[in-house]
Formats: C-alpha cells, sequence, structure tokens
C-alpha cells in the first residue's frame, strides 16, 4: 500500500511502530499536494518547508525515544478559520484576506500536542456560508471524482483534499452540515459532535447556537482519534460541555448485532433522488445482515425544526456580519450577502421563540424517533451530487432552490444538537459519492463511531480513491 | 412575480439595520421567505410562556443514553 492510501490512524501507528517516518509521510503529501492541487484547487496557505521541518523534528525526537503523541508525524491542513497567532486566516473571504489572528485556537493547539503536523490552511466557502463549495475569492474547489461537481461545503477544502489523499486529516466546522456535507460528497468520513462538545475557542464564528468543530477524515476510527483529543471542556469557551471524554476507539467493538436503527423515512426521504435512495437501502441492508434492527418511524415537528433552524442560523449570521454588510456589501460574493441580507428581516420574537423551542423540540425527538433506538440513520444529501454550475448563485438566483436542498437533511441535527457522521455507502449513477448519516442521543458520540467503524469493516467505499 | 413583501421588506432592513439590498439575488432570497413566514404561522401557540432558551442545555443531558 502507498503511504497515501494510510488512514491517519494508520499512519500515526506506523509512525508510532517506527515504520515509516514523518517525513516520508510529508513528502507524499507535498507530492500530492503538487500533482492535484492545481485540478482541486484546496490550499489557501501551504507550508511545506515548515511541514518537513516539523517532520525533521518528529524523526529525531522518536528516534531519540521520545514517546511519540497519538497523532505524531501525521501531515494535516485546516479549513481557514481556525485561529493560529500570528498567521493570517482569510475564512475564505476578501473582508479578511489580511486578518492576523492573535491567539491559536484551543483545537489546533491540541493537535499540535498529540504531534499533528499542521501543513497550512484550505479553501472554503467564503465564511463557511455555502453548502456547495463555491468560491469567489479563491476560486471554486473542485470534487476530485469529478472536477465539474461541488465539493459540498462549507468545508470544501477538506473534503475534497482528504478525499483526494493530499492529507491525513482535516479541520471542518459544521454549522448545518458543513463537515458532513463535503464527506458526503467527496466520499470520507465526517463527524459532527454533539453540540458544544469541542471548544470554538479561537475559531471563525457563523452561527453560535449551531457551531460545531470537527474532523474530516478517512475512517470512523480516525474519527474517534481525533476526537478523542479535540474534545473537552475549554475554560477559553465556556459553552463548551464538562462531561467526560470517553475513550472512543476502545467503544469501536466492529460489532452491529444488537444496534437499534431507526429510519425517518419522512422529511428525509421526501424528493430524494433514486441513486440516493438505492445505495442508502444497500446500506441499510448491510446494516441489517451484521445483526442490526432495522424500523421505519415518523420524525415529529420537522417543518418547526426546519423553520426555526433557517431563524437561528440567518439572524446570528446577520448580527456578526452587521458592521460589514453595511460597510463592504461589495466584497462579499453574491450568494452570501444574498443570504445574509435576509437575516435582517427576521423578527426578533422569532428568533428568542426558536431558541426557546428548541429544548422542547428535542425532547420530543428523542421520546418519539429515537425511543428504543440507538442511531437515526438518513442519507447525508438527499439529491445527487449538483454540479458547481447547476448551484451558482452568482451566476443564476433561480439556482437558490437547489443550493439550499443540498443541506436539508444535516441542518436539522444542528438545531438538535445531536452527534452525527457521515460515511460514504456507494456511488450515484454518474459516479459521484454517496453518503450515509447516523445520528445518536446527545454525548453518545460512542454509538455512532462503533456504528460507523462496523459497517466500514464489511465494505469498501472509504477505500475507494478518485485519484491515482 | 415579486412577492410583495420584498420592497417594504427592503425598506424595514435599511430603516432598523443601515444594511441596503446587495443585489438581485437578495431580492430573491427575501421573496423566498414567503415560505419561511408560512411555517412559522403555523407555529404560533406553539410556545409556551416558560419556555427559554436555557433550556436546551437541560434538554441535552435528559436526553442522553440511559445510563450514560
Amino acid at each position: 500500500m502507498s503511504l497515501a492510501e494510510l488512514s491517519m490512524t494508520e499512519a500515526a501507528d506506523a509512525f508510532a511502530k517506527g515504520e515509516v517516518k514523518a517525513e516520508a509521510l510529508v513528502q507524499t503529501s507535498l507530492a500530492r499536494i503538487a500533482a492535484h492541487n492545481p485540478a482541486l484547487n484546496v490550499t489557501i496557505r501551504l507550508e511545506g518547508e515548515a511541514a518537513l521541518a516539523a517532520a525533521a523534528a518528529a524523526d529525531k525526537a522518536r528516534a531519540v525515544g521520545i514517546k511519540a503523541g497519538p497523532l505524531a508525524g501525521v501531515p494535516m491542513m485546516h479549513k481557514d478559520m481556525y485561529y493560529r497567532a500570528g498567521k493570517v486566516s482569510t475564512c475564505g473571504s476578501k473582508i479578511r484576506q489580511d486578518f492576523v489572528a492573535d491567539k491559536t485556537a484551543t483545537v489546533l493547539m491540541k493537535l499540535d500536542a498529540a504531534g499533528a503536523i499542521d501543513m497550512g490552511t484550505l479553501n472554503m466557502a467564503e465564511f463557511a456560508q455555502n453548502p456547495t463549495g463555491h468560491n469567489a475569492h479563491y476560486g471554486h474547489c473542485h470534487n476530485p471524482w469529478n472536477v465539474d461537481y461541488c465539493t459540498g461545503g462549507s468545508s470544501s477544502g477538506s473534503g475534497s483534499g482528504v478525499a483526494g489523499r493530499l492529507f491525513y486529516a482535516a479541520l471542518g466546522s459544521d454549522t448545518g452540515g458543513s463537515i458532513r456535507l463535503p464527506a458526503s460528497i467527496c466520499g470520507v468520513t465526517g463527524l459532527k459532535a454533539t453540540q458544544t462538545r469541542v471548544s470554538r475557542h479561537g475559531v471563525m464564528p457563523l452561527s453560535f447556537s449551531a457551531d460545531n468543530v470537527g474532523p474530516l477524515v478517512r475512517t470512523a476510527r480516525d474519527a474517534a482519534r481525533f476526537l478523542a483529543i479535540t474534545a473537552g471542556h475549554d475554560p477559553y469557551d465556556a459553552t463548551s460541555a464538562r462531561e467526560a471524554v470517553p475513550d472512543y476507539e476502545a467503544a469501536l467493538t466492529g460489532e452491529l448485532r444488537g444496534l437499534r436503527v431507526a429510519v425517518c423515512a419522512t422529511s428525509f426521504m421526501d424528493g430524494a433522488d433514486e441513486p440516493v435512495v438505492k445505495a442508502f437501502e444497500e446500506a441499510l441492508a448491510v446494516l441489517k445482515a451484521q445483526g442490526a434492527t432495522v424500523q421505519y418511524v415518523a420524525a415529529p415537528s420537522m417543518a418547526a425544526i426546519n423553520a426555526y433552524t433557517a431563524v437561528i442560523s440567518r439572524a446570528e449570521g446577520a448580527a456578526i456580519h452587521a458592521n460589514w454588510m453595511r460597510d463592504y456589501p461589495q466584497d462579499y460574493a453574491i450568494h452570501l450577502n444574498a443570504r445574509l441580507f435576509g437575516g435582517y428581516a427576521m423578527p426578533a420574537h422569532y428568533y428568542i421563540e426558536s431558541l426557546a423551542r428548541r429544548g422542547p423540540l428535542l425532547r420530543q425527538f428523542v421520546a418519539e424517533a429515537m425511543n428504543g433506538f440507538d442511531v437515526v440513520a438518513t442519507p447525508t444529501v438527499k439529491t445527487r451530487v449538483p454540479t458547481l454550475a447547476e448551484t451558482d448563485i452568482d451566476v443564476n438566483p433561480e439556482n437558490w432552490s437547489r443550493f439550499m436542498a443540498v443541506s436539508a437533511n444535516t441542518r436539522p441535527f444542528n438545531y438538535l444538537g445531536l452527534p452525527t457522521i457521515s460515511i460514504p455507502c456507494g456511488f450515484d449513477d454518474r459516479g459521484l459519492p454517496v453518503g450515509l448519516q447516523l445520528a445518536a442521543r446527545p454525548f453518545a458520540e460512542s454509538t455512532v463511531l462503533r456504528a460507523a467503524d462496523a459497517f466500514q469493516q464489511v465494505t469498501d467505499w472509504h477505500k475507494r480513491s478518485p485519484l491515482a | 412575480m415579486e412577492p410583495e413583501l420584498v420592497v417594504p421588506t427592503m425598506e424595514a432592513i435599511r430603516r432598523w439595520s443601515g444594511v441596503e439590498c446587495p443585489n438581485a439575488a437578495a431580492r430573491h432570497g427575501l421573496a423566498d421567505m414567503v415560505g419561511l413566514i408560512a411555517e412559522l404561522e403555523k407555529l404560533r401557540g406553539t410556545m409556551v410562556f416558560e419556555d427559554e432558551p436555557s433550556s436546551f442545555e437541560l434538554a441535552m443531558r435528559d436526553c442522553m443514553e440511559p445510563g450514560a
């Protein structure tokens, strides 16, 4: 197996055992980036020399017997909205093209402490505000399975780069699906943990009620290790959860027997494209064949959940961007200032209602859709992967509904705050990936990771590589 | 045809927030809000007097897996 085909955990474990040098891993990544980035447009800031120096230091430390961290020697790149003191974080925007952070995100410090090698930053939707990966300022990111198709957003570079084997893991962020969408559309694994599970200190805000930090990686095992390192209370983020962080990798038993799967046929399947339904049903068949039980249930109050989700994300986004929307509206992409503009029309009482109803609606969803079940399963994206052209609002506002449809199945789980993963489960009739989305109760990341890992033990969708 | 709400909403945004309508897509987005307004109308009466935002954190803890 080539080094590029190793998963994050395989690369880390190989380094720890002395089977591979960090320098070789970084050289592999740099060669892949040189070969494929011109077509994919994944990177914003690449620091190859610094990465090689960090790799040499890691190799030297291991050679003298210093114990390696759980991600030691593994090259990563991250969505360009994670602040590192002294470095530019563009947030995918023109407005922040010269913004130099004065602090380092807690999640980056935790990855540094685990020995990960940070090679730079990745393309993303402007201010993480679209589900497709379009970017008017740094160029659109392209899907490695077919460059005419969108990558999903907003963590576009993270999805495309991990799928293209340009690096082994990447941070994304997820407010309405921005980790799970590029994971599904590019054919990798993406985890959005429980709301508040991972610190957001030093991370660009989009909608503080729904923002989440998380990884795009090859496998559920990768996601488990990544989450174990990054989760936990952070005194610099007062909203971060105080629940203990379990050993997620220890929960990966490979066992599906006894897993109780609820399928929300209504809402999440309404209007789904046939190739997506086919891949999803085949994934359910795999779960059943391995001993899981699958039962169809009705998801309650989805209209309310969807309406309140829209109100919160747009009202909070409007507040955050108000100064720039007054002073520099021309510096936003058309689709973004158009989307933000609607947020100023939201009556304040609906915003408060949307937040106040969140607890009761979570209780209702768990009581009615998850009672007696371990996970809820849906397709991550109910439509086939769209092309960049047919979801480009800057060119044609009539593409609005197709653009918004991309995140229809992911947004509700942000409102509900539930831990949710997307894993590859097949391909559509045009050869683009299809994702299986699994959600569990609050703080039950171990459950979704166990189910996802067990699925990946008996399937090989996550091993398919789009590029030579 | 553009819904009736678009022009007065643009004016309200300008007055309340000082933000001008930036482009045709923004007008299109406002027009698209007719559906959201209809959905919110259907939800009137569902919020009860004691509902408040912090109830979400408590609900998350209460909804954890049994025995967690």
